[in-house]
């Protein structure tokens, strides 16, 4: 296998999907806000390998799904993609470790199995590229291997993981700050969601935890949810 | 070890089956009812976007329980498209609650309109005069809050809406003078949310966070908050959540026996029943039958004509955009800035076209609306992928753009056309993670579905233009909406030519219903929620008198 098409092996295409493009834009996605493509592609039939111990190198920081260097990459990829300007930007927000945290439940493990690689590819590639790993590449460089992940070509493993980056980034900028995203919030503010009830009902008092909360409601604190 | 048995298991909570469970609970007789989704309360609908739009809360993950769909000649690819919220209520939950009436014509396109060639549309068994009564009942009992304006196509109604209409946004009015301009007619969207308190519910607070959400107020009118409580609270009726069917049994006689299912804890259960009800989706229903094999049915139950999951419908789509900057025309405009909720107009002049002279007779529905709040799915359409994709800087200024701008839609609920490559079936060699092989969907699109959604589209634009926006944005004109879905068990007189009888009964297991969305022959130019909660009520009468007997 060349190192080109690792990604496609990594994430592996669902068959013939031809038509995702055209239906991408369908109402369901209106309600539902990313639906299909974007939780991260299929399941093999045969049972999966488990997935790697869920600490693979000893780690400095509070991160649990990725190494230290896939941190690093993770955390300039977000960067690239919403920086701080005269607005909080994507690590003001936590980002990467609303990431990092969202990948370690349970019910996502194939997302987590499909997502993480890709960000190894992407250091690999500013390697190749640039000689220096993605976090210590220029600006203009990470732009350019970002944007060379996006235009990929629909079917290709690496406008893939694009795809479910953006929308990572999205729900740990603009979601429930309870997962660890959005701090301060941040996000709702630049894009001016000030609608927020949550339960508008609940209790102020009582700290709101959407993980935990699904965790229960879907499987009631049971495991493999 | 079986349960003992009860005269009606229902499989499925949401409007097919919740109307049913109130109606034999209501004359007395024994009900369970085996929802695979979890029961949700009141207190557990929290406006969180991740919760309800990216998680395993409604719909379930593609790895664990995926549906295949392709277009006809394609291979399979597996999504989560064609679920409906897998929970009490089912997709009532979280439903917009656009309550519609089908009009007399949708019962007899074939005769009035005929059948394009390519589609195999057929008249219904049973008129529009036949459902209205039960239209009447289901809004009445669900609370449905609207008001019925004359108009050249409004459908005959015996009084108006139960609940008087919500609060609407001052955009209305505009949407009303840009009709009118146009000699068309905005009419009022009926909602199934309380614009008051109703029988011991709270009425809407205009929260703004609706459609995808669930309601905590217990205002939006899903099975949950309405049917389901009044059902338990007849002492006749027992909601098992979290238990799903995975086949129904038959007897020496070939009649319906039991329920097999997997209760909460994951253990096999057999609930036997005099009459058993399929009521899970027109994909889900159709997926239970075919999955239900014997010796007296080898190719599913009921299923002697193979017309089990044929004729798959859902509604046709499309939808426009018309972008208002807050900044730049807030003063000319001074509606923009109020934050009221409902748009709540429809068109609906193009339901039937007069001739063929734009190619089409059937159309449908526009409905106005303001753009959905989820700023996570905002924000992915806004950063968009591929060549048109953008980030960094750019995709900020996008961001803040829309910050400071209001978007004003419509969406199409179009014909879409049933044919026979459009269909249901299962592949046993991709399963769920109950072991259970999943529904395949193969899709061909009727080439004039795409020419009526179009046109339709290009009159709502005509609307939004005269509204005089900074611009409006066209988001497609051939798509499907997989959450709006029917056919599959067609009902009809002939054996032959149809799945159920008229009363939505197996037309060859006496004892077998399926009362969702399954038995619609066509798809109307509406969605069809109400449609389906007021067919279940139909249905529950002729059932009581059958059980009577």
């Amino acid at each position: 296998m060349t190192r080109e098409d690792e990604l496609d092996a990594l994430v592996p295409a669902p068959d013939g999907d031809d038509d995702i493009t055209r239906r991408v834009f369908v109402h369901h996605l209106t309600f539902f806000g990313g639906g299909v493509v974007l939780l991260g592609g299929c399941k093999e039939d045969k049972p999966a390998a488990p997935p790697p111990a869920l600490v693979k190198a000893p780690l400095t920081v509070s991160h649990k799904t990725f190494t230290d260097a896939e941190w690093a990459t993770l955390s300039a990829a977000c960067d690239r993609m919403i920086p701080r300007d005269e607005d909080p930007g994507a690590l003001d927000a936590k980002v990467p470790e609303y990431i990092d945290r969202m990948l370690q439940t349970e019910a996502l493990q194939q997302m987590r199995a499909n997502f993480v690689p890709g960000v190894a590819a992407l250091d690999r590639r500013a390697q190749r590229m640039f000689q220096v790993p993605f976090a210590q590449a220029k600006p203009e460089q990470q732009d350019e291997l970002l944007t060379l992940f996006k235009n990929s070509g629909e079917k290709t493993g690496e406008a893939r993981w694009y795809e479910m980056f953006v929308v990572l980034v999205m729900e740990g900028f603009l979601g429930d700050p309870s997962y660890g995203g959005n701090q301060g919030e941040v996000g709702w503010k630049l894009v001016g969601f000030n609608l927020v009830g949550r339960n508008v009902k609940g209790d102020p008092k009582a700290p709101y935890d959407g993980s935990q909360r699904l965790h229960q409601l879907v499987c009631g604190g049971g495991k493999g949810c | 070890m079986a349960k003992d048995s009860v005269d009606v298991c229902i499989i499925g909570s949401g409007a097919g089956g919740a109307p049913l469970a109130l109606e034999l609970g209501r004359a007395g007789f024994k009900v369970v009812v085996l929802e695979k989704g979890a029961w949700y309360q009141q207190a557990d609908f929290v406006h969180d976007e991740i919760m309800n739009s990216r998680r395993n809360f409604f719909m379930p993950l593609p790895w664990d329980e995926p549906h295949l769909w392709r277009t006809e000649g394609q291979p399979y690819a597996r999504t989560n498209e064609a679920w409906t919220a897998n929970c009490v209520g089912g997709g009532t939950v979280h439903m917009s609650g656009y309550f519609y009436r089908l009009k007399p014509i949708d019962f007899r396109q074939k005769t009035e309109l005929g059948a394009p060639k390519g589609s195999n549309v057929v008249d219904w068994p049973i008129t529009y005069k036949d459902l209205a009564p039960y239209y009447d009942k289901a809004e009445a009992e669900l609370g449905v809050s609207g008001n019925a304006v004359p108009h050249p196509f409004a459908e005959p109604r015996s009084g108006n809406y139960p609940l008087p209409p919500l609060a609407e946004h001052p955009v209305s009015a505009e949407i009303d003078k840009a009709a009118k301009s146009l000699g068309w007619h905005a009419i009022p969207t009926a909602r199934g949310i309380l614009s008051k308190p109703y029988r011991g519910r709270d009425a809407c607070v205009y929260c703004t966070l609706c459609g995808s959400y669930g309601c905590e107020h217990g205002a939006k009118s899903s099975t949950a908050a309405s049917l389901i409580p009044a059902a338990i609270a007849t002492g006749n009726v027992e909601l098992r959540p979290k238990c799903m069917a995975k086949e129904i049994t038959v007897d020496a006689k070939g009649l319906a026996k039991s329920v097999i299912y997997l209760d909460a804890d994951g253990v096999e259960q057999e609930q036997p029943a005099r009459i058993i009800v399929s009521s899970c989706t027109a994909v889900e229903s159709a997926r239970l039958l075919l999955n239900s094999k014997s010796s007296r049915f080898p190719n599913g139950l009921g299923n002697d004509n193979g017309l089990v999951g044929k004729n798959l419908l859902f509604s046709s789509f499309g939808q426009s955009k018309a972008t208002f900057s807050v900044a730049k025309r807030g003063a000319e405009l001074p509606w923009l800035t109020a934050n009221m909720p409902f748009v709540n107009r429809s068109l609906q002049d193009f339901y039937v076209m007069p001739d063929d002279r734009f190619g089409f007779r059937k159309g449908g529905t526009l409905g106005f609306m303001w753009a959905h709040p989820n700023p996570i799915f905002a924000a992915v359409g806004i950063a968009r992928k591929g060549e048109n994709g953008v980030f960094g800087k750019a995709l900020k200024d996008k961001l803040r753009t829309y910050r400071d701008s209001r978007v004003l839609e419509f969406e199409i609920y179009g014909e879409f056309l049933s044919n026979d490559s459009t269909y249901v079936g299962v592949d046993p060699n991709v399963k769920d993670k109950f072991g259970l092989p999943v529904a395949a969907i193969t899709i061909k699109r009727h080439p004039l579905d795409f020419t009526m959604t179009k046109f339709l589209v290009d009159r709502g634009e005509e609307v939004l233009q005269a509204m005089n926006p900074d611009k409006v944005d066209r988001v497609g004109t051939a798509g499907e909406t997989t959450i709006l879905q029917g056919g599959t068990c067609r009902f009809g007189k002939d054996a032959a030519t149809s799945v159920l009888d008229a009363d939505c009964r197996s037309h060859v297991v006496k004892n077998l219903y399926v009362v969702d969305g399954s038995f619609l022959p066509t798809s109307g130019g509406v969605p069809l929620t109400l449609t389906i909660a007021a067919n279940s009520f139909r249905v529950a009468q002729k059932m009581v008198a059958s059980l009577k007997k």
